[in-house]
């Protein structure tokens, strides 16, 4: 109970009330919006965490948003993540992961710049450290994307084309296990990567996808690498997420238009890809599916809107879904969406947030609302929210975690 | 020791001693240090109809990094020279032996995502032709004549299957100048589906000017004549991002205020014709003669070679990379601080940066030594037909939607560039895929082409001009031919920014398969082309 306190007062923190002002109407009011929680959820406060990803020496930093009532965001600390950023590269590299289960609460995000992943404590919003894999590991000008399992942190290492893997620690801590170089089928990079259990999928951007045992942490190719379908096409898988089963590996496709590709990995390796072309907003290259997997969330990264695809994971199928208008701010401040999160960890999602990449950049508040077998996707009002700090975000991870 | 083996030693060494002073000279004529006094190219000029020249294609780094690609020409009045201004006629002959000993490796792999397939050209066959294609890889090359009306054949201007390689024999192109072509300026520049943006970065393009322009602009008949090739280098030409957008202006680097500006000396209040080429990979420019800094009135004669058809007074004249603009400048007065300038253009929110910049101060001196007048061509152009007459009052024959898309992976790239026909799925270029559009000779065809995306792009199409139509819609007041426009950037909100051009597929010659493409090279390098095929009646 004192936890949900905590809980609640943050939230009214967050709609400007001070804490010594809080009557028992505002705590009434208070509990009777929060929308439905999990008792694992109850213990914490939801936050929206930014990778910033500045450049320069050492600035670059993390930047925590209270969620509120309603999916509203007020920012509340800005923590150094103990490196520095790429200012951008893939659209599809997730640069933050989040971790949250009965051991740890932590957040990862990646110094694409400075090869090293910076690990925060979410609750205090402090970093932990910054930990380096090997001395060849390097981010490049794209940066580094992390997935993890919760038992390993797995980062791609865009420059060197490298997957590190690093064990996840107590207290958020990690330990560098080693490095498994990789190489697209077509010479491409590291672009998207994704872990579910004892797989890890990866895009290369150059059309190619390949899979990888994890079962004993480092990953082992599954020698399944191929070229998807869409590639055939021109559309080239970037981001990937997978069902929380592992049945299905789900890729968003850099295009002119909205195109996912979905594979079987219930056999433990990759089967070709079945293409869904589910739209017309320009570029879908990333992807995340809300918490009970009915619907698949599109970034279109350069549309500068969102999709939201039905999904049905008994089959894997991919079918049209609704859209939003063009996010405010789109090539008036900023000009990539990056991958979502939702507010809730469970249902829908309920909000989603658009990491928005300019200078400053911002974060795009869409509300979903499903009713009667059809979605619609709006943007709030306030959206977006500035991220001071970055004029280049790309990626944000949101705490607690979705459950897979 | 015999006398023998004295002499087979010093044969020895001096044959180690030259190979060994032979790589360390430079493949490429040394480039002006900044600032300086700008002259105009070396001229090599055609001699009763026929303009014969040999340039040998070669490859060198400098300094401070940057690869050079130069043509390079050697004759006894101008020792070697890289990229001379070749001046023809109306019906001369040109003909060009182009040997390529490139050597070089290329900075980085071209702009786009790594590709499925990897791009070949069609495989040479046992005759080992350079007109059958072969395979394509940084050190091969070919030439186009941009904006000439000439065939698309191999040995004239044919890029789809040209691919002439660093062990070729001299291989030579042979240009008949249409008798009823404008005068004007065009330029030549390399063409490798692939390599054109790190060729053309290294500095290689040169000017060809088809003489005669007083004969229809008489305004500029006696005029100083000054000839600007303005090239773009980059020590990454595929960085495409944060990069300084380092002009040159006949190879001197225009970096003021970080270094010294180059120099045009001019008499007080002279009027001069300034024949300027955009020969850049990328920069859009907006070209100003500024006294102080308020821009002068420039009145113009010509647009990518062609004579407008009113010589009106601006003060600014668009250029995209590829464009040509020739004008009348009319100098300072003593003591008047001037200065030509490339003034910037914001080329979208995903554009690339094109900031303003000086290209030179004007100096003003009552001794300037002034540059010579243009050379009269020897008869006068063929009037008619002209190249293109009456285009503006036919109907078309087709009317074609045309769009430009691009699908990236991420800020930095690496990105698909697209130009696509409306309604078919967008695919990146590949010589091997089959053309786009098909028509015929005789055609007419007004083209409506988008611009889908959030930077600039500039459309070019290979062989003929076109009449520049309109606008988003709105039909232009001075509609004049071109072979280069800007296709202007989406804003995010607005319906796509659009142009209309009619496209004049009449002549008899120019049947063969042909492209058209964006000329921001790394877009057409990164796929944003596409064939015609234009069948004989």
């Amino acid at each position: 109970m004192r936890n949900l306190l905590k809980s609640i007062s943050a939230i009214l923190r967050a709609l400007g009330i001070a804490g010594r002002q809080i009557c028992l109407s505002g705590l009434i009011v208070g509990v009777a919006l929060l929308p439905p929680i999990s008792s694992a959820q109850e213990a914490s406060q939801r936050y929206v965490i930014t990778a910033d990803d500045e450049a320069a020496d050492l600035t670059n930093t993390a930047t925590f948003y209270s969620i509120g009532l309603g999916g509203g965001l007020t920012q509340v600390a800005t923590t150094a993540s103990g490196g520095a950023g790429s200012a951008g590269g893939y659209f599809a590299a997730g640069r933050v992961s989040v971790l949250h289960n009965a051991q740890a609460d932590c957040a990862f995000v990646g110094n694409g710049a400075s090869n090293t992943v910076g690990a925060f404590a979410v609750q205090t919003q402090t970093l932990v450290a910054s930990f380096f894999g090997s001395g060849t590991d390097s981010g490049g000008t794209v940066g580094v994307g992390l997935a993890t399992n919760d038992t390993y942190l797995y980062v791609g290492f865009g420059g060197s084309n490298t997957l590190g893997t690093f064990a996840v620690e107590p207290a958020c801590a990690l330990a560098f296990i080693g490095d498994t170089a990789v190489l697209g089928l077509n010479g491409g990079t590291i672009t998207g990567l994704a872990a579910r259990g004892n797989i890890l999928v990866v895009t290369y951007g150059d059309g190619s996808i390949e899979s990888f045992n994890i079962s004993q942490g480092m990953p082992v190719p599954n020698g399944d690498a191929q070229n998807s379908t869409g590639s055939i096409n021109d559309h080239i898988p970037n981001g990937v997420d997978i069902t929380s089963d592992g049945h299905y590996a789900i890729f968003g496709d850099a295009s002119t238009v909205t195109t996912v590709e979905v594979s079987d990995i219930s056999f433990g390796k990759l089967a070709p890809t079945i293409v869904y072309n589910v739209g017309t907003a320009w570029n879908s290259a990333s992807v995340w599916l809300s918490p009970d997997e009915t619907l698949l969330y599109i970034s279109n990264s350069s549309g500068g809107q969102v999709t939201a695809a039905f999904f049905d994971k008994t089959t894997g199928t991919v079918t049209r879904g609704c859209v939003t208008q063009r996010l405010n701010g789109f090539y008036n401040g900023w000009v990539y969406a990056g991958r979502v999160g939702t507010a809730l960890s469970t249902g829908t999602g309920s909000v989603l947030y658009v990491p928005e990449f300019g200078g400053p950049s911002s974060v795009g508040i869409v509300n979903v609302q499903l009713s009667n077998g059809k979605c619609t996707l709006a943007e709030a009002a306030g959206s977006p929210v500035s991220d001071p700090n970055s004029s280049a975000l790309m990626s944000i991870g949101v705490y607690p975690a979705r459950p897979f | 020791m015999t006398r023998f083996y004295r002499l087979f030693l010093i044969s020895a060494v001096l044959a180690v001693f030259t190979a060994s002073l032979a790589a360390q000279l430079p493949e490429c004529p040394l480039r002006p240090k900044p600032g300086g006094a700008l002259v105009n190219p070396p001229d090599v000029f055609s001699q009763n109809g026929l303009l014969s020249a040999a340039f040998t294609m070669r490859s060198s780094f400098d300094a401070e990094g940057y690869l050079h690609v130069c043509y390079n020409y050697d004759s006894s009045s101008t020792g070697r020279v890289e990229a001379p201004t070749l001046r023809v006629n109306p019906g001369d002959q040109l003909l060009l032996q182009l040997t390529n000993r490139l050597t070089y490796s290329p900075p980085a792999p071209p702009r786009g995502p790594a590709r499925r397939p990897v791009m070949t050209m069609p495989a040479r066959g046992t005759s080992n032709d350079p007109c059958t294609g072969g395979t394509m890889v940084a050190t091969s090359t070919n030439v186009h004549f941009h904006g000439l009306n000439i065939p698309p054949k191999c040995h004239q201007d044919e890029v789809i299957q040209t691919d002439i390689e660093n062990t070729d024999p001299p291989f030579e192109y042979s240009v008949q100048i249409p008798k009823n072509d404008s005068p004007g300026m065009f330029w030549y520049h390399p063409h490798l589906h692939g390599f054109a943006t790190v060729q053309v970065n290294g500095g290689a393009p040169g000017a060809l000017i088809v003489g005669g322009m007083e004969k229809v602009k008489p305004q500029v008949g006696g005029l100083p004549e000054r000839v600007f090739v303005i090239r773009q280098q980059f020590t990454d030409p595929n960085k495409w991002l944060g990069g300084t957008n380092q002009l040159t202006i006949n190879y001197h680097q225009a970096i003021a205020p970080l270094g010294a500006s180059p120099v045009i000396t001019m008499k007080p209040g002279a009027k001069e014709f300034w024949r300027v080429a955009n020969a850049s990979n990328q920069a859009f420019l907006a070209l100003q003669v500024q006294f102080g800094t308020t821009p002068q009135p420039l009145e113009l004669i010509a647009l990518d070679g062609i004579p407008v058809t009113n010589s009106t007074q601006v003060t600014t004249i668009q250029v995209p990379p590829a464009g040509r603009a020739e004008f009348i400048v009319q100098g300072p007065p003593s003591n008047t601080a001037a200065s030509f300038w490339q003034s910037g253009v914001d080329t979208g929110p995903i554009g690339n940066a094109n900031p303003p910049q000086q290209l030179a101060t004007i100096e003003i001196s009552a001794n300037a030594q002034e540059p010579l007048a243009l050379p009269p061509a020897p008869a006068t152009p063929e009037t008619s037909p002209q190249r293109f007459a009456g285009l503006a009052g036919l109907t078309p024959t087709a009317q074609r939607k045309l769009y430009f898309a691009e699908a990236t992976n991420g800020s930095a790239g690496p990105t698909e560039f697209f130009i696509a026909l409306d309604g078919q799925t967008p695919k990146v270029f590949n010589v091997d895929e089959p053309p786009s559009i098909v028509t015929k000779v005789g055609a007419v065809e007004d083209w409506t082409i988008e611009n889908r995306t959030g930077e600039d792009h500039a459309f070019h199409i290979h062989q003929v001009h076109f009449l520049f139509l309109a606008v988003n819609g709105v039909p232009l007041k001075d509609q004049e031919l071109r072979d280069t426009v800007i296709v202007p950037y989406w804003d995010g909100k607005s319906p796509y920014p659009s142009v209309k051009v009619r496209i004049d597929f009449r002549d008899l010659e120019i049947a063969g398969t042909f492209v058209y493409h964006c000329h921001v090279l790394d877009h057409e390098d990164g796929g944003m082309m596409e064939k015609i095929q234009v069948n004989p009646n």
